[in-house]
This record gives C-alpha cells, structure tokens and sequence, in this order.
C-alpha cells in the first residue's frame, strides 16, 4: 500500500468519524425532544389540534295556559367555511354573496384573511341554505343553531320579554326565568386536523341539552280579547298608554296582561326600549278612586260604619286646612254605599276622618299596597304607601280618594280580587308550571295559600256596594253586563306634572272589577294613561272593561247569573234584522 | 502495478448488513409513508393508498435497479465518467425547457417522463461523485498541485452548481459543494486550498442567501421558529411538536397528527417528523442506527478497497447519502434551516430512491470485488 493510499484511507476513516459525530448530535437532540421538551411540545400540538366545540340545546319554549305556544327556538343554520378546503374562493365567494345578499368583496376577503375558520353568515334564512349546499362549495360548514321565534308577534309581548343574539332572556320571562328556559351547554374537546375537519369523534355527542319549559297562565284568547279591547279604547280616547290585566281572584292566576303601545319581540330593537317594559308590574301609578273600595273595606271591618252610614258631603266643596276638595257633582249626604256609587271624594275623606289613618293605612298594607306582591316578573315596584305616621290630614284624606299613593296594577287587582274571594288575597302568578324536556314537571306554581285579609262578610258588603256602581246613577254603567251581575269600580286620577304638582289636564283614567257577583271567575283592571278624548274611568276605561269581562265570561263559558230569556230574544232580533 | 492486480478479482458475498438495512429502511419507508400520506392522498386523489402504490412500485424497481448495478463491474464507470456528467448538464438544461420540465413550487426541477418525474440534480450529484473518484484517484500523483488537483474539479462542480442553481434549488447546490469538499479532502488535495475554498466561498454563499427573499426569511424562522409559526417557521414548529408529542414510544403508527393537514410534505421532506410522532424516540433511534450501519459498512467497504478509484467511489456515494440524511434530520429537528431534501430510503420520491439504490448497489459491487489474494 502506497503511502498516499494510506493518507486516503485515514481520511475516510476520519470522515465516517465526523458523520459519527453528527449522528450522536441528531440523536442528542431526539432525546431533547423527545423526552426533555416532550410536555411542552405535547401541550403545544394539542392546543393545535384539539378544539373546544360548545354545543347548546334547545332553549325552552314558553306555553299558554293551554299549551299554545307563546316563544319557541327554531333551529337555523349558520354557515361557516374553512377556506383551506374551499377551491375557487373568489368566484365562489362571488356566488355566495349573492345569494345571501352580502358584500362579495368583503366575503372574498374574509375567506382569504387566512383564518383556518370564518363565518359566511349567521341565521341563514332556510331557502338561502338550501341555495348555498346547492352550490356544492367544498369546505363549507352548516352549524345548526337557534333562534328565538314568537310566533304571536306582539301578543303578550311585554310578559314574555325576549332573548338577545345570544339567546339569552333579556326581558321579561325570557329574563326572569333564563336559568330555567336556557338550554345546557355542552364543551367538548374534538380532535380536529388543520383544515377543521373533526376526525375523531369517539365519546362526544354534539346533542346539547334542551331548557325547561314554561306554561303561564295566560291564556291566548283572554290575552287577546285584552289587548283588542285595550287597543279599541286607547285609540278611541287618545291614550298615551294603556294596561289591562285579567285575573283569576281565587287563585291570582293571571290570565291577561295587556299592554298599550305593543311592540313585535321579533325585532324588539326597533321599538323604544320604554314599549318593552311589562308595565302592569313594574310601574306605579295614582290609583284614584279605585281605592275608595279600600277605604270602605277599612271602615266597615273595624265597624266604624255600616254600607249605610251617612256622611254630609258639604255640597260640593270641602277645606281641609288649606287645601279644597271638590267633587265633579255636589252632594248633600250620601251613604258610605252612595259614596262609592257616586265616587265621591268628600264623602270618602269623611270617612276615612272618623276611620282614621291608622286604621286605613292597616287595611291597606293588609291588602299589599306598599309591598311587592312577589309576582314572578321581574322589576316589581312595591308602589309608595308612606307610613301612617308621616300623613298630614290633607295626605289621610288625599288616599281615601287615591291620590298621595301609588300602586302597581297587579298589586291593585290582586287586592280587588281579594273582596271577590271573600276577603282572602291570594298572590299574582303567570307561571303555572315549569315542565323539563322529557315532560316531568319540575315545578308547580300557584300553590300559595291566601291571607285573609277582610271577614268575608264585610267583603260581601263591598261587594254588594261594588255592584252598585254599575247600576243607573252609578260612575260606572258603562261596564254593566246584562246576563252577568258586574262588580267594579272607577278610577280617575289627576296625573303629577312635570312640576310636581297635580295636573289639570293629565289623567290617569281606570276602571277596575269583577263578576259574576257571586262566584267571581274574572277580575280586571284596565288602565288608560293620558286619555285626550275624555278622562273619566267610567267614560273611558269602563267599556274596555266591560267588553274583556264579557268576552271572557263567554269564552270560559261561565253561566250567566240573569235569566238569559231577555238576552236570546235580543239575539234573534239581531239575526232578524240582519237578514 | 496495481492495475495488473485488480485484474485477477474474486467475487465474495454482498455485504449482508448493508443489505438489510437498507432494504429495511426502504421498508419502514413504504410503511411510513403510507400512514403520512393517506390523509393527503384521499384528499387530493381520493385514494387513501395513492402514494403507497406509487411508493411501493418504486420500491420494487429500486430492489431490481440495486441488485443490477450490484451485478455491474464498478470499473467500467469509469469510461463513463464525462458522458454522466454531459448527460447530468443536459438533463439539467431540460429541466428549464417547458414541455418536457417539470415545475412545483416555484421550481423546476424535475423532468417528465411518461407518468414520472424524476429529478436531474440527484442525478448529477451521482455523476459528480463518479467523476470525482475517477479523476482524483487518475490525478494522485499530481494531485497537490492547484491547476491539476483542485482547479477542474472545482470548475465542473462550478457548472453543475450554476445548472442546479438555475432551477433553483440551493439546498442540492450547497449538498453537491460539501459533497465535492469532503472528496477532494478524503482524495488529497491540500487542505490550503479546501480551506482558501471555503473563505473565498462563504461571502459568495452569503450573496446566493439573501438574493432571494424566502432564503433569509428561511434563515430567521430557523433562527427562532416559534417567532415565526404561522409563517415561514410553521413547518418547523410543527415539526418539533410532533416529535416532542410522540415522547419516548410514540402515538402509535398511524396515529399521529401533525400529517393531518398541520405538517406540510409529511411523506416527503418531513417523513422523519412523522416517525418521530408514531414511533416516539425509540423509532428515531432505531432509523438513526440502521443509518449508522450503512455509512460504516460503506466507509468500511471504501477503506477496504485497495484500489483507489473504488475506494473514493465507496466513500463518495456513503457520504452523499449521508450527507442527505444528515440534512434532512437536522432540518426537520430544527438544527438546520429548512431545505427541501428528502431523507434517503424512507421519503416518498422515485427518483431520490432509484439514485440511492443505485448508490447503495456500487457499494455493494465495490465491496464484493476483492483483489486477490485477499479476503
């Protein structure tokens, strides 16, 4: 072997030494990733390729007493697209935007903003759908979601509320019992590759889990017998606003709250947030005389008179101090009945004078003025009854009459209901039962035992006297029923201006009630803010009145107190004259 | 004198380690391969085993392609020496002329033929490596002087480089230079002037770097790729994830993620990667080892060749394919800058595994050819 041979094959050897060398290094560096960095590295791939996926059930539904539906979810697509599958993105962007009436540049350029997801659009409109998996555009992902539907638009919109984009209750039910509606949500961790597919599906389920549903006790008919009749009289006299609520007195079902404007909750952002507010609870008014049937109650409970004790009614015009009160009719003396009938507000100062405003101020938190009724809506106003103590003479004799006080309808109602059910107040409620999605009920409501409140012979007094008011001279003829023997009363209370003091020309017109006399199946008030036409309750809200009782007497089918006789010849006539 | 005892050569056995690991690793290749590809192949082609039919029919022309320049008297290379390198010019200037080159990526660097392509410069690395052997071991006994040992070596890789360079694809210029240097050295040429090479080279290498935009973003994301991951570091990053996430024993064949869409040419360039994910540390290893065995039994075989050319020849072809190897590691795990080289035996490609078995088989014959009297 020559020596330059041998130089040869040192060198070689030496070569394979080196690429030795670089072998240990590259195995060197296996074992650091392998083992040394191998948590790090691991945590890092799986943040890449495992996706937390949420799903979320169905939102529960809202039923009417009978199971009409009031708010459903329906199920729409949503349409998102990895654009790493997408082939064509510009000229398919193109086709997609037409379809779903967007930008095509800007969806073009959402697609090729290099995101491994992004959504087309949201809540697509079925058809369109339909459209766009037509187009057979590859990467593209139809996700189901839902949407909140009220298939009633506006009926009983105010009660039920709405939900946000996100389905979540913002108003209303839908806020009240937004934990008992809301679906479950379900987050899973799904292995997906880089271009989003899910390959590994093992051990997750994409069915989310459906909210409870409500049933109210509204029911459909009733509500819309309400607002028809709500919408008649407000329109007809002008009203700013108007509310009605019927109830069912022995039991504080509410079976319609009515509201004036309505507003369709299916596009809620389009009305004024003040329409959205469920105003016969959350917003105190100045009942007026509607309270006179308090001040009644009070002074006969505590037999401090009889429906006919006889007070002086000063002709007219009676000073408390510095302060006149004057009644729309003058009058000599008139019964605690008469007073009633007539509404007089110097006979019912009268009487709360020698009932006194401890008594009063008693019956009255006993019937729940002042307090929350705790009707499972939210925003509940307890109303302002100051305590006894703080009233000046001319503030006893203002509230005997309703004004000085305020309330919120339901508390008003729920307290005439409670002369209806001889004496026992019952609270409000409007969700019946909660049911979950297998069908169990999960909860039952309405199950509160009353208070007795008044002696039910002194509320069969008032409700003698309540009858009075609808009969000839009464203030409140106008809400008589023919076949129905009608309990109520009116209300007309001066509004507080802008200045504090009482207006003259802003009213908050009422009327409130009951019937059949006798076993009462519907107690209502309806209310009319600010009516231009004329501002008397009787003249006013009385007729509303009467046609929801009428209607829902009729509609449940309640037998009519009077002889019918009258009633069918009526009818007949009418049937001949149409012909 | 040395001619007139090559003449009298005895056929011994084929070097049974180097054959098995080999055909071994082609193996591990195929299997692999297919656990990378399938996902991107049912994508692409919808045929979940596309590359594998590919990959496998390669593989059986490759085991006959070795087995036939097994058969081959390595010294008739020789006479070949400046026609390969002719044929590799050619091959490479066709590369450029649309209709019968290939381009992918911004590249062309292959040529079509029928449904194949097949790609010249790692076919030019081959005839370089034939050249050189046959020149360095002609030019011994002048070899220390510039114009005869250094000087024509340099000036044909020169060309070849340019040709290469053209297409253009650094990564197999700068193999085909390391390879060059590393020749010369093991063939004698002085080290004052591999050495003056390398510094007079360096500020050339610098310019070709960063004539082009993707080379210095290339080198910054190698640079700190997690700075980089969601663009020129991405491959690398995610590279990095899959072997540190397949841990000691692996995910498992089959069961990695990163060749899902996240690691770009996870058959090809970053087939280690996927290994390393599946089979976890114990499969690198064991790649790293059957690697070891070729490169010593292929210097072994060069050292123990009397004749010169053979020698170069055998050291020559252990150290191209060590060298891709090399390279394709340490890009994939990070140590290098990425560079599109497959990993030889184990990456999908028909060509890159035909050349390597026709390497592998030269060794083989070279090993085999025993001058007499010796064993």
């Amino acid at each position: 072997m020559t020596k330059g041979t041998k130089t040869i094959k040192n060198k070689e050897l030496f070569v394979g030494l080196v690429f030795s060398l670089i072998f240990l290094v590259i195995a060197g560096r296996a074992v650091q990733l392998h083992v040394i960095q191998t948590k790090w590295l691991t945590a890092k791939a799986e943040s890449q390729y495992n996706k937390y996926l949420v799903t979320c059930g169905k939102r529960g539904t809202i039923y009417d007493a009978n199971l009409k539906e009031l708010a459903v979810s329906l199920e729409v697509m949503s349409i998102g697209a990895f654009p790493g599958r997408m082939e064509d993105i510009s000229q398919n962007g193109k086709k997609m935007a037409k379809i779903l009436g967007l930008n095509s540049k800007k969806l073009t350029k959402t697609l090729k903003s290099g995101k491994s997801f992004v959504w087309v659009k949201r809540k697509v409109a079925p058809n369109d759908v339909e459209k766009i998996k037509n187009l057979d555009v590859k990467g593209l992902e139809f996700i189901p979601e839902h949407n909140r539907f009220y298939p009633n638009m506006g009926l009983a919109a105010q009660v039920i509320g709405f939900t946000g984009t996100d389905e979540k209750g913002l108003e209303g039910l839908e806020f009240q019992y937004n934990r008992e509606l809301e679906a479950a949500s379900d987050k899973f961790i799904v292995t997906k590759d880089a271009l989003g597919r899910r390959f590994n599906s093992s051990g997750s389920s994409v069915t989310g889990f459906s909210g409870n549903d409500l049933v109210l006790t509204i029911d459909k008919r009733i509500q819309f017998i309400a607002e028809n009749a709500l919408k008649e009289a407000s329109e007809e006299f002008q009203a700013v606003s108007g509310t009605a609520v019927v109830m069912q007195p022995d039991t504080g079902a509410l079976l319609a709250v009515a509201h004036f404007p309505e507003f369709n909750p299916n596009i809620f952002k389009q009305y004024d947030r003040n329409v959205w507010r469920n105003r016969a609870v959350t917003d105190p008014f100045e009942p007026g005389s509607t309270l006179k049937v308090f001040l009644a109650a009070a002074a006969i409970e505590s037999n401090v008179c009889t429906p006919n004790s006889i007070f002086f009614c000063e002709n007219g015009t009676y000073r408390i101090g510095r302060n006149k009160v004057n009644d729309t009719h003058p009058y000599q003396w008139l019964s605690l009945q008469q007073i009633v009938k007539f509404s007089s507000n110097i006979g019912a100062v009268k009487v709360s004078e020698i009932t006194g405003k401890k008594l009063l101020y008693k019956t009255l938190t006993n019937f729940g003025f002042g307090k929350q009724t705790g009707i499972d809506c939210p925003g509940e106003t307890s109303g302002i009854l100051s305590n006894y103590n703080t009233w000046s003479s001319i503030d006893t004799g203002a509230i005997s009459f309703g004004q000085g006080i305020s309330v919120s309808a339901v508390q008003l109602l729920a307290g005439v209901s409670a002369i209806a059910n001889g004496g026992k107040l019952v609270k409000p409620y409007i969700v019946k039962s909660i049911i979950s999605p297998d069908g169990t009920i999960v909860r039952e409501c309405g199950k509160t035992k009353g208070r007795q409140v008044i002696s039910p012979e002194t509320a069969e007094k008032i409700k003698v006297i309540m009858s009075t008011v609808v009969t000839d001279g009464g203030t409140g003829v106008n809400a008589a029923l023919s076949r129905y023997t009608v309990c109520g009363k009116t209300g007309t209370a001066q509004k507080i201006d802008k200045g504090g003091s009482y207006s003259n020309d802003q009213f908050t017109a009422s009327f409130v009630g009951f019937a059949p006399q006798q076993h009462p199946a519907v107690a209502v008030l309806v209310i009319l803010d600010d009516p231009k036409v004329n501002h008397y309750g009787g003249v006013v809200a009385a007729p509303a009145f009467k046609q929801i009782v009428h209607e829902t007497l009729n509609y449940l089918n309640v037998e009519p107190e009077t002889d019918s006789n009258d009633e069918t010849i009526l009818l007949a006539q009418r049937i001949e004259a149409k012909r | 004198m040395a001619q007139a005892r090559q003449t009298t050569d005895v056929i011994t056995g084929f070097d049974t380690p180097l054959l098995l690991s080999v055909l071994f690793l082609t193996g591990v290749g195929i299997v692999m391969i297919y656990s990378a590809s399938s996902a991107i192949a049912n994508n692409t082609y919808g045929n979940g085993y596309f590359f594998l039919r590919k990959q496998t029919i390669f593989s059986v022309i490759g085991g006959l392609v070795l087995f036939l320049s097994s058969m081959i008297p390595y010294r008739m290379y020789r006479a070949f020496a400046y026609i390969l390198l002719a044929v590799s010019a050619l091959l490479l200037v066709f590369t450029q002329i649309p209709g019968y080159g290939h381009a992918a990526g911004g590249a062309a660097r292959w040529i079509r033929i029928g449904g194949f392509t097949f790609q010249p410069s790692e076919f030019a690395r081959l005839s370089m490596i034939i050249y050189l052997a046959y020149s360095l071991s002609k030019k011994q006994e002048r070899i220390r002087e510039f114009s005869i040992g250094f000087l024509p070596h340099v000036i044909v890789m020169m060309l070849l480089a340019i040709l290469i360079m053209i297409q253009p694809d650094f990564g197999s210029v700068v193999i085909l230079g390391i390879l060059c240097w590393i020749m010369m050295f093991m063939g004698g040429v002085p080290i004052k002037y591999l050495g003056g090479a390398l510094l007079g080279l360096l500020p050339l290498a610098g310019l070709v770097m960063m004539s082009a935009s993707y080379r210095v973003e290339r080198l910054m994301s190698f640079l700190d790729p997690w700075k980089h991951q969601t663009d020129e570091g991405y491959q690398i990053v995610h590279s990095l994830m899959a072997f540190g996430s397949g841990g000691f024993w692996g995910k498992g064949l089959g069961n990695g993620h990163q060749k899902l869409f996240y690691l770009p040419e996870p058959h090809t360039d970053f087939i280690f990667s996927v290994i390393g994910e599946e089979l976890g540390l114990w499969g690198v290893l064991l790649i790293l080892t059957l690697f070891f065995v070729v490169i010593w039994r292929g210097i072994i075989i060069a050292m123990r060749t009397e004749d010169l050319f053979g020698s170069l020849l055998a050291a020559g072809l252990t150290i191209g394919i060590s060298l891709q190897t090399c390279v394709n590691m340490g890009v994939a795990m990070g140590l290098l800058p990425t560079k599109g080289l497959t990993l030889p035996f184990l990456s999908y490609g028909g060509s890159s595994l035909l050349i390597n078995m026709v390497a592998v088989g030269i060794i083989i014959n070279i090993g085999k050819t025993r001058p007499h009297g010796r064993t």
